[in-house]
């Protein structure tokens, strides 16, 4: 239900081997049908924090709820991540990481994509209903019964976000999903993402790419050394692009060229070319 | 102007492995090429970027140049590739490895010694260099790199901008003629790619050194670059300054590519207003776009007269 | 987030300062001693020198301690098996059913854990203190081959890297709902096929990975020989232990065979 809260973090703290200490007092609310994303230097936090989310990492101090899929008496609940395991959690809470090599295993796609839903114990109809319906939405059906390992770097990546996408969570976390690929293939993915956005699923992203949190995260949360430094909508992160510099975090080129060009009269949150565009052109009119 | 890398009419697959399912084949059994004629030549100093989709054979290029492609790889070679004054194919890797010096994309499996100091040093041994002369090198390539003060650490206690950095020494250090990056930031955060990009820079004052660069990063090529190359399936489809390349945005964008969000600016204002900007930086759009601008008092006015800002 | 698993302690003591290979000599002969006496108290004495000589060196009290809790499932165990398997002596301390406790039995179990603790601890003072490029030269200059000492290297070095891409790998098959927890033995041990595989497509990049690496680093230059940064040579003081060592190593494996020293788990002779 949109507006209503699907991630809640209550003052956490996260400790490795009770040594570093990752996460400091982090306070949190995602809503349902929110697209986040996840800025922040290695070793900011990013990678722990929403590890948090589906129940890899359980909180040293505080707690993490997250809205349960069962729709019981009236809507999901917000439950405990403490309570459950990540196998539990993985229902809801999808992961696509970092890596795809880290995730594929199976002989073929189809088989890739079906080992989520067969972990969840689906009936066999419903597993094949939902492996065709991922070949379909990400183009795969060509290398569908091909082994995932031998394909292009591109195609792991796809069959990668397919697979978590075949379990039909209710939350997506993707770990830098767009590493090492071209721009097409950027996009592609990053529209096959923005479809689900469309569908009601919540996205979180965790990325590097400025230019893709600027086009196509509707909020922002920028950590550092573990803390929150400012989680708002995205555009008004970027217009306050010191922020970001704070943690060495540089805004798309078109966004510092606006910026730049304030005291012409160019609004200070410019997400993309076009907006640039249109309001360059707009300048004379003031 | 001396000639380091001349890359004649380039074709080259990879081997098909029985048994096994490798590379894609042709409907009569043969092995697709990956390279299917590449024609390059790079002058001692230049530098050269490289561009191009996932998979079009950018790496495989780039180990066409220290020989691991075609007498580590196997597979089928036609044409030639002329390194630092040496064939490819009638010199051992070792030998063109200490002329040509490749670091990769992973910095996680370039670091096979346990010290850093050790890990800069396996080149030099390897070439049977007097252990004094080991020294020295060491030293110079890690002050190179800004590394020094890390020499004893171990590989757990870097960062991934910092293991690339080591890469990048452990190469120096051998003292290569051609420096071969290939996509050296992929992985690495913010910070880690602006410390490579920072030794990049400083590498490139070196007028000695020949550089080529395969990168994702259109923005940094711009800044980088003498000449484009933009690969699209096994061939050359575009090699110019960058300016000229990334002025080609529908092109680019066909072979699916990017490129820096001000060429994409200027393209948008030369279809829209009939302007012939280029802007490769961010300053040039700067002083461009204000240069049509005057502040009188509160008033701002944005001429319509074009200044066309060529180079 | 690195792992760090290291098990080399830089720091700068006599016991670093020693040849690597002088140490090795000491981790062979030491062993060859614990293997050949079964009293206890030359057990106790033994792992009294070497945990002086480890703390003399610079090494914390943690890592020591790691030894200990790495070796307790053994110096449970053996004792224990030793007890129920091979009761022997006079002295009945226990008896329950056809379980029969003696105390000659319970006093060899407990010689023979301490015997593999004393080894351990021996090998310990080499791996403390040697790092691995020093440890590898060694064995080179002792006559392996170099690509053999290099391969022993590089699996050293990737050790914690492939432990941590067990987590990473474990995680991320979790993520997909795979459960390790349920089901019977079998079950249990299948569900970690996905992790297993992933990890050997993955190590299988990583090793091409690094062959290019290493390729590029001129390894294998015909006509040239390796020279080394960093060689070992051996110093005065490292004849020394050596003489040192082997004229303990002679006395007492005499005492041992010509007096019967040490043979009774309780009694010196």
């Amino acid at each position: 239900m949109a507006g209503e809260p699907c991630i809640v973090v209550q003052d956490l703290w996260y400790s490795y081997g009770g040594e570093v200490t990752a996460l400091q007092g982090i306070d949190l609310e995602i809503e349902d049908g929110d697209y986040v994303a996840v800025i922040g230097q290695n070793g900011s936090g990013k990678t722990t924090l929403v590890k948090h989310f589906n129940g890899l990492l359980k909180p040293t101090r505080g707690r993490v709820l997250v809205r349960g899929l069962s729709d019981r008496e009236g809507s999901p609940l917000l439950r405990d991540t403490a309570d459950l395991t990540a196998g539990q959690l993985a229902q809801t809470v999808g992961y696509v990481f970092q890596n795809p090599d880290h995730q594929i295993f199976c002989a073929t796609t189809r088989q890739e994509l079906a080992f989520g839903p067969r972990n969840l114990d689906l009936p066999e109809a419903e597993v094949k209903r939902r492996v065709e319906e991922a070949l379909a939405r990400f183009d795969l059906e060509e290398v569908a019964d091909k082994p995932p390992a031998v394909l292009g770097y591109g195609l792991r990546r796809k069959i990668g976000v397919a697979a978590v996408y075949a379990m039909r969570p209710r939350i997506f976390i993707l770990d830098e999903p767009t590493t090492g690929l071209d721009w097409r293939s950027t996009m592609e993915l990053m529209e096959l993402i923005g479809e689900m956005h469309c569908h009601g699923h919540t996205i979180i992203l965790v990325t590097h790419d400025m230019k893709l949190v600027a086009e196509f995260s509707q909020k922002s949360l920028v950590l550092r050394d573990g803390q929150v430094l400012v989680y708002d909508d995205t555009r008004n992160v970027f217009e306050h692009s010191e922020i970001l510099r704070d943690t060495q975090i540089e805004p798309p080129q078109i966004t510092a060229l606006a910026k730049r060009m304030v005291p012409y009269g160019m609004p200070g949150d410019v997400l993309s070319v076009e907006e640039f565009y249109t309001a360059y052109c707009g300048l004379g009119e003031r | 102007m001396t000639l380091e890398i001349s890359i004649r009419d380039l074709h080259f697959s990879y081997p098909v492995l029985s048994g096994v399912e490798g590379p894609p084949l042709a409907s009569d059994g043969e092995p697709i090429p990956v390279l299917k004629g590449i024609d390059l030549e790079v002058e001692r100093g230049e530098f050269v970027s490289i561009m191009g989709p996932t998979g079009v054979g950018k790496t495989t290029l780039c180990l066409a140049l220290n020989g691991i492609v075609p007498q580590s790889t196997g597979g089928t070679i036609r044409g030639e590739v002329v390194v630092a004054g040496l064939n490819t194919r009638q010199h051992p890797v070792p030998k063109l490895a200490s002329q040509v010096g490749i670091v990769f994309q992973d910095p996680e499996s370039q670091f096979f010694n346990m010290a850093v100091e050790d890990e800069v040093a396996f080149g030099p041994e390897s070439l049977g260099l007097d252990p004094r002369e080991i020294r020295e090198r060491v030293d110079w390539a890690l002050k190179a790199v800004g590394m020094n003060p890390h020499r004893h650490r171990s590989p757990f206690q870097l960062s991934g901008g910092e293991k690339q950095r080591v890469a990048i020494a452990s190469i120096l250090a051998m003292t290569p003629r051609i420096l071969v990056l290939d996509e050296p930031t992929s992985g690495l955060d913010p910070i880690g790619k602006a410390e490579v990009f920072r030794v990049v820079r400083e590498l490139k004052k070196r007028e000695q050194m020949t550089i080529v660069m395969v990168e994702q990063e259109s923005e940094k090529i711009a800044e980088f670059s003498d000449r484009v190359v933009i690969l699209r399936d096994g061939k050359i489809a575009l090699l110019d300054t960058p300016d000229r390349v990334f002025a080609q945005v529908e092109l680019m964008h066909e072979i699916g590519l990017a490129v820096p969000q001000v060429s994409e600016l200027a393209y948008l204002f030369n279809t829209r207003h009939n302007t012939s900007y280029t802007f490769t930086c961010l300053e040039d759009a700067y002083q461009a776009l204000v240069s049509r601008i005057t502040v009188y008092e509160s008033r701002i006015t944005v001429h319509e007269s074009e200044v066309a800002y060529g180079r | 987030m690195s792992f760090s698993f290291d098990l080399y302690v830089q720091r700068r003591s006599w016991l670093h300062a020693v040849d690597p290979r002088v140490k090795l000599a000491f981790v062979f002969l030491g062993t060859v001693l614990m293997l050949a006496f079964k009293n206890l108290f030359i057990m106790l004495l033994s792992l009294a020198i070497t945990h002086l000589i480890i703390s003399s060196a610079g090494v914390p009290g943690h890592k020591v301690r790691w030894v200990w809790k790495t070796m307790l499932p053994i110096n449970i165990m053996i004792p224990l098996l030793w007890v129920i398997f091979y009761p022997e002596g006079p002295t009945v301390l226990f008896q329950f059913w056809f379980l029969k406790v003696t105390a000659l039995s319970f006093l060899r179990g407990i010689a023979l854990a301490l015997r593999l603790d004393a080894i351990a601890f021996i090998c310990f003072t080499w791996l403390f203190t040697t790092d691995q490029t020093s440890l590898v030269r060694s064995l080179v200059k002792l006559g392996l081959p170099f690509e053999w000492g290099l391969v022993l290297a590089i699996g050293l070095r990737y050790i914690p890297t492939f432990y941590g891409l067990y987590t990473v790998v474990s995680e991320a098959q979790q993520a997909r709902a795979l459960d390790l927890t349920r089901g019977s033995f079998f079950t249990r041990v299948r569900s970690y096929l996905p992790i297993l595989v992933a990890m050997l497509i993955s190590a299988l990049r990583t090793s091409e990975q690094l062959a290019r690496a290493m390729e590029s680093r001129a390894l294998g230059l015909p006509g040239v020989q390796r020279t080394c940064l960093r060689d070992i040579r051996f110093r005065p003081a490292d004849y020394a232990y050596t003489a040192l060592l082997i004229a303990l190593f002679s006395a007492l494996l005499t005492l041992r065979f010509q007096f019967g020293l040490g043979t009774h788990p309780l009694y010196l002779f």
